[in-house]
């Protein structure tokens, strides 16, 4: 019995991507469908990191295929992952070797915003991600602790600089720049907002597929100079289920609303305590705050952490959780936070809705 | 909040922006009533009365319209206004009621003595408390 390329879209059809919970046809993964005699050959190209689970799926795909297929000899599914640009803003300036750009904030101070991002960032790095970290914390720079780094970045064509490099990772920091860990940055809101600018334009990022900013807390300069001048993909918003939190969350949350970048969800941290001699868990910030927050304003809950402290000790040391116990459940739980916003980001490039509109001139 | 706009037109002979939005709305905004309606503070003031009355900018011509983040553009007018920050709420906004915001600003031009001409700008200031300062 033969079969078609129509056959094989149509049996892909049926097969729900178990990450994206959507079949992989119109997940457009579907590519370069070949047929040889009773022989079935194709690329599956996911629009997310996932180098873990690329055997897993290519089983589904072919025992699938195998059973849709009557009489089909040999199969082969060939997965990999393609992460797509970020659709460009008429006339904006885009960031020169950066496909996406991800701003982790908050609306409170202390809740854990670039613990989570850094982890986040390095379980992107770990499914195969190209991945930088600029840290937009100017008056207190915590990345080039948490990445481990110190000494100055080398500068490229006069110009430019080169990110730093560890874990994998590109990072830049207003912490590189400056000589030691106590001095302050005393500077008024129009410095601090070009600072942000040069870091961000006047690093030479190597071809990322993401750039993880780290924001300060706040609603205040940065974030709205973030928001206007650079082609930002989405938002995550980190908050604890303390009440005090989840109030300037809901803020940061509506900020980014009014200037039109798009919510890709929200992270819970801290929301258990475990206690590191008996193993006890108790919400000792309340429960639930973040998954209300979430139903409240339509966005989506990426996931919650607990307050364990070796998340912070591993942090503070430069080897920040998911790459100092990969297996772990912690760092297990980072990687599935880090797949669901790289699977909204994949759906939020093929939406058109977030393109700025065509501005045209005419002599009439 | 409202549409999304797939198309800006700058119609520079007739002093029109064009605007049309996702949901089919589409408006035509001469360029003096956007600009005597600019969100700027020079304008708007920092609250409800604290307008500043806009005169004289019948011929104003738009010199570009810059995007701002992805929610706003900012209009460069040839008289040098460039503070304004039209956000498309705000655009579609003027769209839906501008028959009667243009009649409101007839009658508070009428009203304060102003005049649409140009080369009547100097000390035109309305009588609302004539906004904050700025320039």
């Amino acid at each position: 019995m033969s079969f078609s390329e129509a056959d094989v879209q149509g049996a892909l059809k049926n097969l729900i991507d178990p990450n994206t919970r959507k079949d992989f046809v119109s997940g457009k993964s579907v590519r370069n469908i070949k047929i040889s005699g009773n022989d079935v050959s194709l690329d599956i190209v996911l629009g997310y990191p996932a180098r873990s689970v690329w055997n897993e799926i290519r089983a589904i795909v072919e025992a699938h295929l195998k059973t849709a297929l009557p009489g089909a000899g040999g199969i082969s599914a060939n997965v990999t992952s393609k992460v797509v640009s970020h659709a460009v803003q008429h006339g904006a300036q885009l960031v020169d070797g950066v496909k996406n750009i991800i701003a982790v904030a908050s609306g409170k101070g202390g809740v854990g915003k670039s613990t989570t991002a850094i982890n986040i960032a390095l379980a992107l790095a770990a499914e195969g991600a190209r991945v930088g970290m600029l840290d937009a914390d100017i008056y207190g720079p915590s990345q080039p602790t948490m990445l481990g780094i110190s000494g100055q970045p080398e500068t490229s064509g006069g110009n430019y600089m080169l990110p730093m490099t560890n874990h994998g990772l590109q990072a830049m920091s207003i912490g590189f720049l400056i000589d030691n860990d106590d001095t302050p940055m005393i500077w008024r809101g129009p410095m601090v907002t070009q600072a942000l600018d040069q870091l961000l334009r006047h690093t030479r990022w190597d071809d990322l597929d993401y750039l993880i900013v780290d924001l300060p807390p706040g609603t205040g300069d940065i974030q709205l100079s973030l928001a206007q001048q650079v082609p930002v993909t989405g938002a995550v918003i980190v908050t604890t289920p303390q009440d005090i939190a989840l109030m300037d969350a809901r803020k940061g949350l509506k900020m980014f609303e009014k200037v039109g970048v798009k919510i890709i969800g929200v992270v819970e941290n801290m929301s258990t305590h475990i206690c590191s001699k008996c193993g006890h868990e108790e919400h000792i910030f309340g429960s639930g705050g973040g998954e209300k927050m979430c139903a409240d304003y339509n966005a989506e809950f990426l996931g919650n952490l607990p307050l364990d402290i070796r998340i912070r000790e591993q942090t503070d040391s430069g080897k920040p959780t998911v790459v100092a116990d990969p297996d772990g459940n912690i760092a297990k739980t980072y990687k599935q936070i880090a797949r669901r916003i790289a699977i909204k980001v994949a759906e939020m490039t093929q939406s058109h809705s977030t393109v700025f509109p065509k501005i045209v001139v005419q002599n009439t | 909040m409202s549409g999304h706009p797939t198309e800006i037109k700058l119609h520079q002979q007739s002093r029109l922006l064009e605007i049309t939005f996702d949901d089919g709305a589409c408006f035509q905004l001469p360029y003096e009533f956007l600009r005597v309606y600019s969100p700027s503070a020079e304008v708007k003031g920092h609250g409800p009365g604290q307008e500043t009355l806009q005169v004289g900018k019948k011929n104003v011509g738009v010199r570009e319209v810059l995007p701002v983040g992805s929610y706003a553009v900012k209009i460069v007018y040839d008289d040098r206004h460039d503070s304004g920050l039209y956000t498309w709420e705000y655009l579609y906004e003027l769209g839906q009621h501008q028959a009667d915001l243009w009649q409101n600003y007839l009658e508070w031009l009428a009203a304060a003595g102003g005049s649409r001409e140009p080369g009547s700008e100097p000390e035109a200031k309305s009588g609302c408390g004539g906004g904050c300062g700025h320039a």
